[in-house]
């Protein structure tokens, strides 16, 4: 099986400082890989494990991609080669941007029978782009996928719904989101974090994929922490009706 | 002076705290503590990283990491809580890849990467502590096997350590000091666990070896080489023990960092008193100078530059400020730090055993006070 792993490149949550105007500060945050983009790798890795091939990762992003560490980071994940299109425009690029560039560049790259990706980027978590660049292919595409099972030219994958599992025949190629569910990605030891350093990268700029920004679909004017509200520190003890009425009522006044 | 990890260091670390964060270890330590257990399942993790490995060459499956990058490892396991004393053994496969049979080694690689105990050196007698050229027990030649005689005592790891290499004097010639690889199933051994005020996830023992049946080829290194192979031992152990010592110091003095910013007497946080950031300010400055102690050694062990007075300084220096961070710490927690489940009484009892185990202050003190003299002699 030929693979592609998407994954986006986040700031490190804890690293983000409130500004006194709630405004967020990322200045001091270190660039990671995308948390749910693990699961999209894991789910690659074991498939390839199973039934052969070969996994490669793929990210499109501004200059945070171009770091030695998070390249070798990536790499450590069982990934057998790994594609960047590195680009400071890319940095605020909407989903929809971004799987323009995906598409462009899965095009480059060449023939695959399954692009993965995470449930959604863990900053922004739109969990659109995996869809878009599944119609921008042209080829079958399934979000929320909690299962993966080869099966000749097709893939059987689960989707977990309210109440009940559905199960759907895919034919391949196709484009999949899986869920945080579908598996506890492992952990890199030494041995994987000294291999990485031994495999091939290919860095692309938007040109040498033929790719083109589009307008955005949006446009982020600003992004504000919540506002801090006092705690009431109403402290209620006790199981009898009066302490639940009381409780209610001050549920509901404060959600006035 | 460039004191920034590489990146694949820096990776490890980020590993590290990934293991440890996914799942709660603590309540597991908590339990190994209680019981006097050996905290397997976690240094089988360990090793599924490659912790066991760092230090291994290259043609044995490791990655010849070198001692920075072990410290590194262990900073950050002990910032995290973990009992990195359990893992002295590892650097041990070098130990027996150098000085083992090629059979010795086959035995000890077999445990490699499975998280289990695998030897450990017993030296220490009731006559026998710092002063190792009083030690008593005897290996006699009869008939062409070998038979070893003697009472070891405060032998860590004894307990769960299926080899033993023990230190014996030849009962022909009083003054060669031999090590024997002893596997610890042969009869005529007896172990007993003794209780222990710290450092309880490993075994302390008293072991009684009565005419325990020995071949030649059990001999480890060569014979009368006793010494000179522990001694250089010791200066690994010894940075070791300070390694672990400055990390436990590390976690204790983040656990009462959030717990002054947080605990609020007199309407504010015990943070804002003066008495309390003097505490502070104080195991800051003693994190930073172990910190400091500890890399520059390794650093110089992995160029070849590190002396025994320098193992032995780090060894006391970590051992004592260490202990004076935990307090402080301890004292920052009140109540919460002594009684409760809080980790940190577990680290100082823990950290008052190591001013003793692998070496008392006061040999260290001998030991650095000498080699300190000897540059200007």
């Amino acid at each position: 099986m030929r693979i592609i792993a998407c994954f986006k490149a986040v700031p490190e949550e804890q690293d983000i400082v409130v500004e006194k105007d709630r405004q967020l500060n990322f200045d001091k945050a270190e660039w990671k890989i995308g948390t749910y983009d693990l699961n999209a790798i894991e789910a690659g890795k074991q498939l390839v494990e199973a039934e052969g091939g070969q996994l490669t990762g793929l990210a499109v992003g501004g200059t945070a991609l171009d770091s030695s560490k998070l390249k070798k980071n990536i790499l450590s994940r069982g990934l057998d080669d790994l594609y960047l299109v590195i680009d400071e425009k890319a940095e605020n690029a909407d989903t929809y941007q971004t799987a323009k560039l995906l598409e462009a560049s899965i095009r480059k790259i060449g023939e695959f029978d399954l692009v993965l990706c995470g449930a959604g980027s863990s900053d922004l978590y739109a969990q659109q782009t995996g869809n878009q660049v599944g119609e921008l292919l042209g080829v079958p595409v399934i979000n929320s996928v909690n299962k993966i099972t080869p099966q000749g030219d097709k893939v059987i994958v689960e989707r977990v719904l309210e109440d009940s599992v559905q199960v759907l025949e895919v034919s391949l190629p196709a484009v999949l989101s899986v869920t945080s569910e579908i598996n506890v990605p492992r952990i890199p030891g030494m041995k994987d974090i000294l291999a990485a350093k031994k495999k091939p990268v290919t860095e692309f700029t938007v040109e040498d994929i033929g790719a083109a920004y589009v307008q955005p679909t949006s446009l982020v004017l600003s992004t504000q922490a919540p506002e801090q509200a006092e705690r009431k520190l109403n402290i209620l003890e006790g199981d009898s009706e009066e302490t639940i009425d009381e409780f209610v009522k001050l549920f509901n006044e404060a959600l006035k | 002076m460039d004191f920034r990890l590489t990146d694949e260091q820096e990776l490890f670390v980020e590993r590290i705290r990934d293991l440890m964060q996914k799942e709660n270890w603590e309540s597991y330590f908590a339990e190994c503590d209680a019981k006097s257990e050996y905290p397997e399942r976690f240094v089988k993790e360990l090793a599924d990283i490659g912790i066991d490995s760092l230090m291994l060459p290259e043609e044995y499956g490791g990655f010849d990491a070198g001692l920075v990058t072990v410290t590194a490892a262990w900073e950050e396991l002990g910032r995290l809580g973990a009992p990195t004393y359990v893992l002295y053994q590892l650097p041990g496969f070098n130990t027996i890849i150098r000085e083992g049979t090629e059979e010795q080694i086959e035995k000890i690689m077999a445990l490699h990467g499975t998280g289990k105990q695998m030897w450990n050196s017993a030296i220490t007698e009731p006559g026998a502590g710092s002063d190792v050229g009083s030690l008593q027990t005897t290996y006699t030649r009869k008939n062409g096997k070998v038979y070893l005689n003697g009472h070891k005592c405060f032998i860590t790891s004894g307990a769960g350590v299926p080899y033993l290499v023990v230190m014996a004097r030849d009962s022909e010639n009083y003054n060669t000091f031999t090590e024997w690889f002893v596997d610890m199933s042969k009869p005529g051994i007896k172990i007993e666990k003794l209780p222990k005020l710290g450092l309880r996830m490993d075994s302390c023992c008293e072991i009684y070896f009565d005419n325990v049946e020995l071949e030649e080829k059990d001999m480890f290194g060569k014979e009368g080489n006793g010494f000179n192979r522990v001694k250089e031992e010791f200066d690994f152990e010894r940075f070791l023990v300070a390694c672990t010592n400055y990390g436990v110091a590390y976690c204790a003095f983040e656990d009462a960092a959030k717990y002054a910013n947080q605990r609020v007497q007199f309407g504010e946080t015990i943070g804002r008193t003066q008495l309390i950031q003097e505490k502070f300010a104080n195991m800051a400055i003693k994190l930073k100078n172990m910190r400091n102690m500890l890399y520059e050694s390794a650093w110089k062990y992995d160029n070849g530059m590190m002396t025994s007075g320098e193992a032995a300084m780090c060894k006391y220096y970590c051992a004592n400020a260490a202990f004076e961070v935990v307090d402080d710490a301890m004292q920052i927690l009140g109540g919460v730090g002594v009684a409760g489940e809080h980790r940190v009484s577990r680290f100082w009892r823990d950290l008052r055993v190591d001013r003793i185990s692998g070496g008392t202050d006061e040999m260290q003190i001998l030991t650095a006070g000498r080699a300190v003299l000897k540059q200007y002699r």
